[in-house]
């Protein structure tokens, strides 16, 4: 299938994540064994059954932008905020000249969730319009008054094409654009898609991945309701036990992660570090629940990469520590990667970020790659005879220059990407 | 050589139909779509009307509808759309079908707000002598009140993960939300999905609906929408110099795109042969286009250089023709950019002056339009064309349907945050 013979590589990284905001501090407290999961300090989550989560504490996407940007933060709610930071992260470690990029062949591609309102902006329109009881509005007080209280560009700051958009206005990135909302394998999906259009000769240069928050209160009181989430709280650095026995539930966090994705020889022309490249990539569907769904995504990226699951140094798993979706990726991992080694599952101590979760563990292994070590598992103790997989708890050395990222969702979406660790 | 990829199913459920036949015809006859908003009181919003799908019942197209139960309107729009698609394709009656080589991409909206809790709780949780909100009250309010299920169906990954579910779709799975560029830009990523070798057969299109109150309200605030409420029908006037805003539409539009020798093989019937696509960035403003459309112009020109075809060969612009004052101004600019002398001899219509804006679902209505245009030797007009602007000089087809036969079309849609995506669509000459 190689069609195509236009290679894809990264040359810049940008992790904003609750165990660190650059590519060597988030190594570090991974391979330290931290947690970053915390009480949630953010808002008051008082009345939450779950009143925990992977969140970034002190993060001001005013500290990361231009000064000629920050004007535009306002009309950014706080996932667009950690888009544009880790945008800019990883466009500042790719140490790019803008000035030399062909705008025209500078894409942006994201993952993305659905964006939560922030609740205090509708507060005046809907006291105009409410009567004090549940459920019950007036629509014609909304319309004659209440419409008039909301912001003017209030619903551009919650659209979930906004991450993408704002990254090409910030950076005059002319090039495709696209905003791919899978759920919690947007990223993975967009990284596919974005190394498909390198590869098609649509750019030359791509900022990809993801970003996302649901740590306010109408996401975390929404997901409460019908998401599987550990409900631990006096537990907050254990609750999240992917692969383990006695998992009970994901964990909620936040982040971006982003690639600087370049054609390889437009990175080497510019000298540029390479950190790896993008050797295959696989996207399927679940549709039986039984992880076959994985085993497909995995064999079309291992086919497409031209490498057996023998020259794999780890596998980067999903592992979002539920009974069901961990059974199942074991499943197909046994299927899919027979012969090959073990896995890791950093949703242990970052919580699940959603669209930026694989991006963002995803670079952790490119930078385990390039600092040859890797980090493990936390939390893992208890084996479970329904996820037979070899879980890696300890830091240990990269023994391989190749692994595998994983990435799914609960309805059954499945993506894996196949990556080679630099220089090349 | 790349694969080459043809259209074997179609589907549509519109404010002019439910069936792609009753929505071309109609389309055809100049009908209007439009009039007031029956799905919630509106009567003192700023905007009154919009083009609703009328009278739809999911369970009149699926078997097992109650999948959908707790989904808003845009999933089940996408639901009968593709059933609409896979019947017309014959896809399923074709002895085997390698499920891992079908896939999916559409370019679909979110769910539909709980409006009312939301609101009401917000109000209940906000104390406005200290303009602040007790979140803690929210949150119980929230959790006794939201109904879990009808929540979890607003997740933006809910709609394709349904339609996979349903029909055994197990190949790539992927939703994009491009704002009102977004079924166009999944036709054209489904199309190189298949021309790389992904998969073999892609459902693809998308489905929307924002005729609620958080819709109208989102759109009324920027000004975006025609406030012509004495006379719905003839409010959305794309070209015209009098235009004052588009029309919320909604439905969906669905396509079975599959690799030639894949249909041909099963003996498919094929409508037509997607030949181009392109995708780019204005990179300017999240709410204006590039006032010399700067995006338009590369994402025309790099669509028509992927299809092969000279612009001169062009028989029909789909325009994505808002009736807003800037996107049909900066749209004309960039057509006469691209095809120069021969913009002036290519027809070019918006089909939103009868059926409104399906925002994320307009491309793929508008490319099935295509299709129809060439099948059937007839292009539909743009209505309620009455005084010409002279910034928008092109034969806009007005007000009436033209008899010809254009062999290649180009369908143009545009969105917020400057996103831009043009499609080719050819005859299929085998």
């Amino acid at each position: 299938m190689a069609v195509f013979s236009r290679r894809a590589v990264i040359t810049g990284v940008g992790v904003l994540t609750p165990l660190g905001m650059d590519g060597n501090s988030f190594h570090s407290a991974l391979v330290a064994g931290k947690s970053g999961i915390t009480p949630i300090t953010n808002f008051d989550p008082a009345n939450l059954p779950v009143r925990f989560a992977g969140e970034i504490s002190d993060f001001d996407a005013k500290n990361f932008v231009d000064k000629k940007d920050r004007k535009a933060l306002r009309v950014m709610a706080r996932t667009i905020h950690l888009a544009v930071a880790g945008a800019q992260c990883a466009l500042n470690d790719a140490k790019v000249d803008k000035t030399k990029l062909d705008k025209t062949r500078f894409g942006v591609v994201f993952g993305a969730g659905l964006i939560a309102v922030e609740l205090p902006e509708l507060a005046e329109a809907a006291r105009l319009s409410a009567h004090g009881q549940p459920g019950n509005i007036d629509l014609k007080m909304w319309g004659e008054k209440g419409l008039g209280a909301v912001p003017p560009l209030w619903m551009l700051k919650y659209l979930p094409n906004m991450l993408a958009c704002q990254v090409s206005i910030f950076h005059d990135a002319q090039g495709p654009n696209n905003s791919i909302t899978q759920s919690d394998v947007a990223g993975l999906l967009a990284l596919g898609e974005s190394f498909r259009i390198l590869s098609r000769n649509h750019a030359d240069f791509m900022l990809t991945g993801g970003a996302e928050s649901k740590i306010n209160p109408l996401s975390m009181t929404r997901h409460c309701l019908f998401e599987d989430l550990s409900r631990e709280n006096d537990n907050p650095q254990g609750a999240s036990r992917p692969f383990d026995a006695t998992r009970n539930g994901m964990v909620l966090g936040e982040g971006a992660g982003v690639l600087a994705l370049e054609e390889l020889t437009h990175a080497q022309a510019r000298g540029a570090k390479i950190y790896g490249e993008v050797l295959g990539f696989g996207a399927a569907f679940d549709q039986k629940k039984d992880g076959s769904g994985v085993t497909r995504a995995l064999n079309a990226a291992l086919k497409e990469a031209r490498v057996a699951p023998a020259d794999l140094d780890h596998i980067n798993g999903h592992g979002l520590s539920t009974r069901d979706s961990d059974r199942r990726e074991a499943a197909g991992i046994c299927q899919g990667l027979a012969g090959g080694p073990g896995v890791i599952a950093l949703k242990a101590s970052l919580g699940n970020l959603g669209a930026a979760g694989a991006t963002v563990e995803l670079i952790a292994s490119l930078m385990a790659l390039e600092k040859g070590v890797l980090p493990g598992t936390r939390n893992y103790q208890h084996p479970d005879a329904e996820c037979p997989v070899e879980v890696i708890t300890a830091a240990r050395p990269v023994k391989k220059n190749c692994f595998v990222k994983i990435s799914m969702d609960q309805t059954g979406q499945c993506a894996a990407a196949v990556i080679r660790g630099g220089p090349l | 050589m790349r694969r080459r990829i043809v259209i074997t199913g179609m589907g549509a459920v519109t404010p002019l139909g439910h069936s792609v036949q009753e929505m071309f015809s109609n389309l055809l006859a100049g009908k209007s779509g439009i009039g007031p908003i029956t799905r919630f009181d509106a009567s003192k919003f700023k905007t009154t009307f919009a083009a609703e799908v009328k009278s739809f019942d999911l369970g009149n197209f699926v078997i097992g509808a109650s999948r959908w139960a707790n989904s808003g309107v845009n999933s089940q729009f996408a639901a009968a759309a593709t059933q609409l698609a896979l019947d017309d394709s014959g896809l399923f009656s074709s002895g085997q079908i390698d499920r891992a080589r079908l896939g999916v991409y559409l370019g679909s909206g979110e769910g539909i707000q709980d409006f009312p809790n939301m609101i009401s709780l917000i109000a209940l949780a906000y104390n406005p002598q200290t303009r602040k909100m007790d979140f803690p009250c929210f949150e119980k309010l929230g959790l006794e009140h939201f109904k879990g299920a009808q929540e979890a169906e607003q997740e933006l990954h809910t709609t394709t993960a349904h339609l996979a579910n349903h029909f055994g779709l197990e190949g790539p799975n992927y939703n994009c939300l491009t704002a009102c560029a977004a079924s166009s830009q999944a036709i054209g990523e489904a199309m190189e999905i298949i021309r790389y070798g992904d998969a073999d057969v892609m459902i693809t299109g998308g489905s929307h609906s924002m005729i609620h109150p958080f819709g109208v309200t989102g759109f009324n605030l920027l000004t975006a929408l025609s406030e012509f409420n004495q006379d719905p029908v003839r409010a959305s006037r794309p070209f015209d110099l009098n235009r004052d805003g588009f029309v919320l539409g909604e439905g969906a539009g669905m396509l079975v795109l599959e690799e030639f020798e894949h249909a041909k093989k099963r003996g498919a019937r094929i409508y037509a042969e997607m030949t181009g696509y392109f995708s780019t960035a204005d990179a300017f403003r999240v709410t204006d286009s590039h006032p010399e459309g700067r995006g338009a112009i590369a994402c025309i020109a790099g669509a028509i250089r992927d299809s092969g075809v000279p612009v001169e060969d062009i028989g029909y612009i789909n325009a994505h023709g808002t009736s807003t004052q800037v996107n049909d101004k900066v749209e004309t600019l960039s057509i006469k950019k691209v095809f120069g002398a021969h913009a002036y001899k290519t027809p070019v219509s918006s089909i939103k002056s009868m059926m409104g804006h399906l925002i994320a679902a307009a491309g793929a209505v508008e490319l099935i339009t295509c299709v129809e245009a060439m099948r059937q030797g007839i292009m539909p007009p743009t209505m309620n064309y009455e005084t010409p602007d002279p910034e928008c000089d092109l034969d806009y087809i007005p007000n009436k349907a033209r008899e010809g036969k254009p062999r290649h079309c180009l369908s143009n849609s545009f969105g917020f945050g400057g996103q831009n995506t043009s499609l080719v669509v050819s005859a299929f000459s085998g």
